[in-house]
Parts: C-alpha cells; sequence; structure tokens
C-alpha cells in the first residue's frame, strides 16, 4: 500500500535527532525571524534549514513543494510590488506597469518567512516517522487517543485510496467505462463513493472493537511500541535554542 | 479461446511480477494456483484489461485485447473479485445484479430477465429487494458471482469463490460451475482450497514467483510432488493420504479414494 508519509529513510544525523527537538527548531526558526526581523536574520534561518535538509539528503524531496510555494509567492511579489498602499520609491517599469521599492521589500519579507517556515517543516516531516513524532508526542503528555486518530489518518487515507481503485476495477470489470472524457469519469466517480464511504464506517466500526478488546480504554499506564528515540545532543540543542531565544528577545527590548 | 503471448508486467520500474507467460485457454475449466504474491491475481487482472501488460500479448477470441478498455471487455470476460465489499453499488439485490447488464447496453427487460435467472442460479432469488448489505457474507460472494453471470459472459473468472463458504455454500458454487461448463463456458478460478481444485477442474496452472512452474491436467499436476513443494502448494488431503497408503496412480476425490481399495 502506497503510504501518504513523505518520510525518507536514510542514515543522517537529522534522523538520529529525536522529534521533539525538531518540533522545537521549527519553533525556534519561525520565533527568531519574528522577533528580530532582519534579513540577516531571515536569510541565515533559511540557509540553516537548507544546511540540514542538505544534510539528511531530502533536499531533492523538497523541490516540488518549495516549487508550489514559489508559484503563490510570486503572485504575492507582483501584487504588493505594485500595488501596496506605502509604494513611493519607483525601482523598475515594465511597459504601463511599475514596480516599488517597499512593496518589494515587504514581499521579500513575506517570501523569506515562508521559506523559512515550510523549510522547517520539512526538516520535521521529511527525517521523522509519523509514528515516531505521535509516539513522541504521547510521552510529553498528550492523550493517547490523540495520538491514535493522528496515526490512524497515515493508515486510514492509503487504505482508503487502495480501496477506491478495487472498487474502480469491480465496476469496470461489469462494464462501468471509467476512462475517457472528464463526464465519463465524473458518472464513474459517483457510485463509488456509496461502497468506499460504507466501507469506512464498516472498517472504522471494526477498528474501534479491535481497539476496545485489545484494552485500549484501559486506564493503566501504557507501554510503548517503540523504543524511544533518543539523540546524544538532544538536551543541549534544546537548551541552546531556549537561550537564545531569550537572548534573542532581550536584544529586541533593551537594545 | 485466450492466447497468451509472451507476456510480462511489473508494477512501476520494479522487477517484472510476471515474466515470460505463454499459455492458451481452451474450453477446459482451469484453477489457477501458487502461493501468495505468486502473481495469479495480476495476471487475471491483465486478462480482464485491468492492468496493461509491459510486454506480449492477450487476445481473447482473437481479438487482441490491448487496444479494449476493461469495460469493453466485460461482454466476454467476467471477474468476480475476491473481496464481496468491494464490488456492491446498489441497494437492492435486483439492482445489484442488473448493474452489469445494464453498463453492456441491455434492455432493462432483459437486463432483468438475465439478472433474474443468475439469481436462481446462486438461490437468491427469494431476496430480490433485499438490501446487499443486509446479506452475510457468504450470500455477498454468490450475488457477486450472479452479478457477473447475468452478463453472460463466455469467460468467468472466479477468485477465491469458496472464501466464507460453509459446506452448503461450496455446494451451491460446484453447482454453478458445473451449470456453466454445461453452457460451454470457460470457468477459471484462482483458488487456495486444493480440495476443491481436484474435484471440480480439469486443468491446473501452478504459478511460482511469476512463471508458470506447472501446467497441464489436475491429475497430472498434483502428481508433481516435488514441482508443488518448490511452489509451497500442498496436494489435497487425499491425494496426500492416498500416496502415503502407497497408492500408485494419483488420487483426486474421495470416491476415487473408495473405489481403489
Amino acid at each position: 500500500m502506497k503510504s501518504i508519509s513523505l518520510y525518507e529513510e536514510r542514515a543522517s544525523f537529522v534522523h538520529d535527532v529525536d522529534p521533539i527537538t525538531k518540533l522545537w527548531y521549527i519553533l525556534f526558526a519561525i520565533l527568531i525571524p519574528i522577533i528580530l526581523p532582519s534579513f540577516t536574520i531571515s536569510f541565515l534561518f533559511v540557509g540553516i534549514s537548507l544546511v540540514l535538509l542538505l544534510a539528511a539528503q531530502v533536499i531533492r524531496k523538497t523541490i516540488p513543494v518549495f516549487g508550489f510555494v514559489f508559484l503563490i509567492l510570486i503572485t504575492v511579489v507582483i501584487i504588493q510590488g505594485m500595488f501596496k498602499p506605502e509604494n513611493e520609491t519607483v525601482l523598475f517599469q515594465i511597459g504601463p506597469l511599475t514596480m516599488y521599492k517597499e512593496g518589494l521589500l515587504y514581499a521579500l519579507t513575506i517570501t523569506l518567512r515562508v521559506i523559512n517556515i515550510i523549510g522547517a517543516f520539512m526538516i520535521l516531516i521529511l527525517t521523522t516517522k509519523p509514528s515516531d513524532l505521535v509516539e513522541s508526542l504521547v510521552r510529553k503528555g498528550m492523550s493517547p487517543r490523540i495520538g491514535y486518530v493522528i496515526s490512524s489518518v497515515f493508515q486510514i487515507i492509503p487504505e482508503m485510496m487502495s480501496s477506491m481503485g478495487t472498487i474502480m476495477d469491480a465496476q469496470r470489470a461489469r462494464g462501468m467505462e471509467t476512462e475517457g472524457n472528464l463526464l465519463v469519469r465524473i458518472k464513474a466517480f459517483l457510485p463509488l463513493l456509496g461502497p468506499v464511504v460504507l466501507g469506512s464506517l464498516i472498517n472504522t466500526k471494526e477498528r474501534a472493537m479491535a481497539l476496545e478488546v485489545r484494552g485500549f480504554n484501559s486506564q493503566v499506564p501504557k507501554t510503548y511500541l517503540y523504543e524511544e528515540k533518543k539523540y546524544r545532543y538532544s538536551r543541549a540543542l534544546q537548551i541552546a535554542m531556549l537561550l537564545l531565544t531569550v537572548t534573542a528577545l532581550a536584544w529586541r527590548i533593551f537594545l | 479461446m485466450i492466447k497468451v503471448s509472451n507476456l510480462s508486467f511489473s508494477y512501476g520500474k520494479g522487477t517484472p511480477l510476471l515474466s515470460g507467460i505463454n499459455l492458451e485457454f481452451d474450453q477446459r475449466s482451469t484453477a489457477i494456483i501458487g502461493q501468495n504474491g505468486a502473481g495469479k491475481t495480476t495476471f487475471v487482472k491483465l486478462l480482464k484489461g485491468l492492468l496493461k501488460a509491459d510486454e506480449g500479448e492477450v487476445t481473447i477470441q482473437d481479438r487482441d485485447i490491448k487496444t479494449e478498455t476493461a469495460a469493453e471487455l466485460a461482454k466476454t470476460i467476467g471477474l468476480v473479485f475476491q473481496n464481496p465489499n468491494d464490488q456492491i453499488f446498489k441497494r437492492s439485490v435486483l439492482d445489484e445484479v442488473m448493474f452489469g447488464p445494464l453498463n453492456i447496453k441491455l434492455d432493462k427487460a432483459r437486463a432483468r430477465e438475465y439478472a433474474f435467472q443468475a439469481l436462481k442460479m446462486v438461490e437468491l432469488d427469494d431476496k430480490l429487494e433485499s438490501n446487499p448489505h443486509d446479506l452475510s457474507l457468504s450470500e455477498k460472494k454468490l450475488l457477486c458471482i450472479a452479478s457477473i453471470v447475468a452478463m453472460d459472459p463466455d469467460i468467468i473468472i472466479l477468485d477465491e469463490p469458496t472464501i466464507a463458504q460453509d459446506h452448503s455454500g461450496k455446494e451451491k458454487i460446484r453447482q454453478i460451475i458445473k451449470t456453466l461448463k454445461d453452457r460451454n463456458k470457460l470457468v477459471m478460478t484462482i483458488i487456495h482450497d486444493m480440495d476443491f481444485v481436484a474435484e471440480n477442474f480439469e486443468r491446473t496452472i501452478v504459478f511460482n514467483e511469476g512463471r508458470v512452474l506447472l501446467d497441464g491436467d489436475t491429475r497430472q499436476v498434483f502428481s508433481q510432488k516435488e514441482m508443488l513443494e518448490k511452489a509451497n502448494v500442498e496436494p489435497p488431503g487425499i491425494t496426500q493420504l492416498a500416496e502415503k497408503l502407497g497408492f500408485k496412480d494419483t488420487i483426486l476425490t474421495v470416491e476415487e479414494f473408495i473405489n481403489m481399495k
């Protein structure tokens, strides 16, 4: 079954870092450029994220994501560059279109922030198994029920996709045309919904019963399926990130 | 009826799941056996046009199926899937069975007539207005067989027909296969129930790691103990008992066993 997780198995120190530290990094990478809003800081964090993605050997996997994000950011650059109310200084003109310095700088700020956030999240998503992330959060106090809901999404969606494929095959086997123009495809899609939804409901009911008979709601402390992922320098990294955030705050307030 | 030449198939760019398959199917009822992952289901999906071969060719009744969609092939070849829950679309048993005939453009009266006959064959004609989802798993399986039979294709493939069937269910399926054979249909099955194969199928093909390991009359195939072991297939219980008792001939059924004594 095809997984919906973007996790990429590689041997790198970024993969070895525990999920909680990676969550800390996301928060850190988002907060610092907000606290210290300079281009240098933003570029620095984009650089750190890219270096980490390179070290994790997953940079290729980020190309489609960044490609999609750039597509949206281009519209931000065009709109802000031309129409921001504070625009005063003309930078260049292309025919009747005028680009302004203020708008472009603002668009650059937004672009850097978005790339920074996406980069930080990609480090977590591409180098962490969803099950490891959920289990780490449960160990930190998140309800096992919520943990199960999150991890079950990673199982249920591929199951539904696979069952949609089988149901579509069954329809084709019984003479229903599913290949062809848009209308034919829409016509074939509608009868799919019944068995897919019904099948999912039946599966959910059976899954709930299976969980129940295996003591999911038992009140005794739970043990974990996987060994806790520990990284030697996790504590040091977390403390360093906390100290840097406090320093950045102090810098912003007092200097 | 079906000719398969040099057929190869792989999912994606990986190792071929099927390679170099050359087979010809005549009117004889045929069982395809082999361990899980041997390529049986993929092979029948290729015959049905649900998958397209990487290499090779499949001709059904002298038509190359490459240019036809699975839906177009539905008039000629029917496939009953393993899990009935994946192939039930309608809210009444009769509508469910009429779904296929209407798709292949039979008029409503004929579709109804064919559906009724098929339901009679599987003994569900007293449940025409029932919701298919209220049927037992065994009945759902029979309903799915009726849904294909009602389309009157010349070739019918049953994927694991005996799953979830008790003795009487198996008897019904045995009767259905016999009736279809009497109507000159080519009945094929993918199955793990070797007793059922021995009792009901004239020809057996053993798949192993994407290739045809054995092909021949069922008796001849079940006599090849070492080859079957290679494919992780056990001969029927009665065949093994007879062999252990020192019978020279390959025994396929209890009746044969008794008569040999």
